[in-house]
């Protein structure tokens, strides 16, 4: 019975710290994307007026179709710039595309606003896209 | 981006994960009473490596398209998808489940370990549809080592 219990406390342990270097890995790389948004990020294709969502999929990524695009679709009416990570290698390692699917919202201006890495829920998505809206709002309205 | 012209079935993939999951649990928890029933972790990675390189000897996916489809037991769900990443990551739990086979008598815990890691990652993906085995085929795809 030991050696079952060990087994179970390494495997959980592994699991522990396999969930804790994904998170990692998903805070280091939107940090890297945000900090650079003014600089390459920028370079991306800009909109004019409404936000829109790169979406970095590939032939290989299940869950791509079997939940991103289904979710993306329930958006509406917002532009989706479908990349193939494996393809598009430059533009993904811009976006330290590490998992996929992975979705950036961009703002009007080509700010990237917010990076999910893995699966993004269509509310999700739709509460990044307002403040995506918001924050592409002139400041001159405000004023 | 081109579209996978080949379709799926997940509901085989289903069949398969569980398949996994099942035999480790059997031979995980039956081996606290009954240690002999290990040797299903030997067993199952012959499985699923001789199901990676000749589908037709995939045992869980031959008994979904012989008796659970047929029968209506479990609906078919095909999806415009490629079998390589998933084959690739089948392959990937043989793998792991044969170095685990090897661990299992002069290192039990370690062999019991592996074991339990295949059926965890299996449980993820027929829960959550997140497959690691394809997400190392992506990685492994986009610097070039493997052909699309």
């Amino acid at each position: 019975m030991s050696a079952q219990l060990w087994a179970l406390a390494v495997a959980g342990a592994v699991v522990l710290a396999a969930a804790g270097l994904e998170i990692f890995r998903a805070w280091r790389g939107r940090r890297l994307v945000l900090a650079s948004s003014s600089g390459a990020a920028r370079r991306v294709p800009v909109n004019g007026e409404d936000p829109y969502v790169l979406y970095f999929t590939g032939d290989s990524c299940t869950v791509c179709k079997t939940h991103q695009e289904p979710a993306l679709a329930r958006l509406g009416n917002v532009r989706i710039d479908k990349v193939d990570a494996v393809v598009e290698r430059e533009l993904a390692d811009r976006f330290h595309v590490y998992t996929l699917p992975t979705t950036v919202v961009i703002a009007p201006d080509g700010q990237a606003l917010h990076v999910n890495y893995g699966y993004a829920s269509a509310p999700k998505l739709e509460r990044q896209l307002a403040e995506a809206r918001r924050a592409g709002l002139p400041t001159a309205a405000t004023a | 981006m081109s579209t996978p012209s080949t379709v799926v079935d997940h509901s085989a993939l289903k069949v398969n994960q569980t398949g996994i999951i099942v035999t480790v649990l059997v031979a995980f928890l039956g081996s606290v009473v009954f240690r002999p029933l290990l040797v299903l972790i030997p067993l199952l990675a012959i499985v699923l490596l001789l199901g990676t390189f000749a589908p037709q000897l995939a045992l869980f996916k031959q008994l979904y398209f012989k008796v659970l489809k047929p029968r209506g037991i479990v609906k078919p769900r095909p999806v415009q998808d490629r079998p390589e990443p998933h084959n690739f990551a089948q392959g990937l739990g043989g793998v792991f489940l044969a170095v685990a086979s090897v661990f299992l008598i002069p290192v039990p815990v370690i062999g019991l370990a592996l074991a339990l890691l295949v059926a965890v990652l299996a449980f993820v993906n027929l829960a959550f549809g997140y497959c690691l085995g394809c997400q190392i085929f992506f990685q492994l795809e986009k610097r070039g080592l493997v052909r699309a």
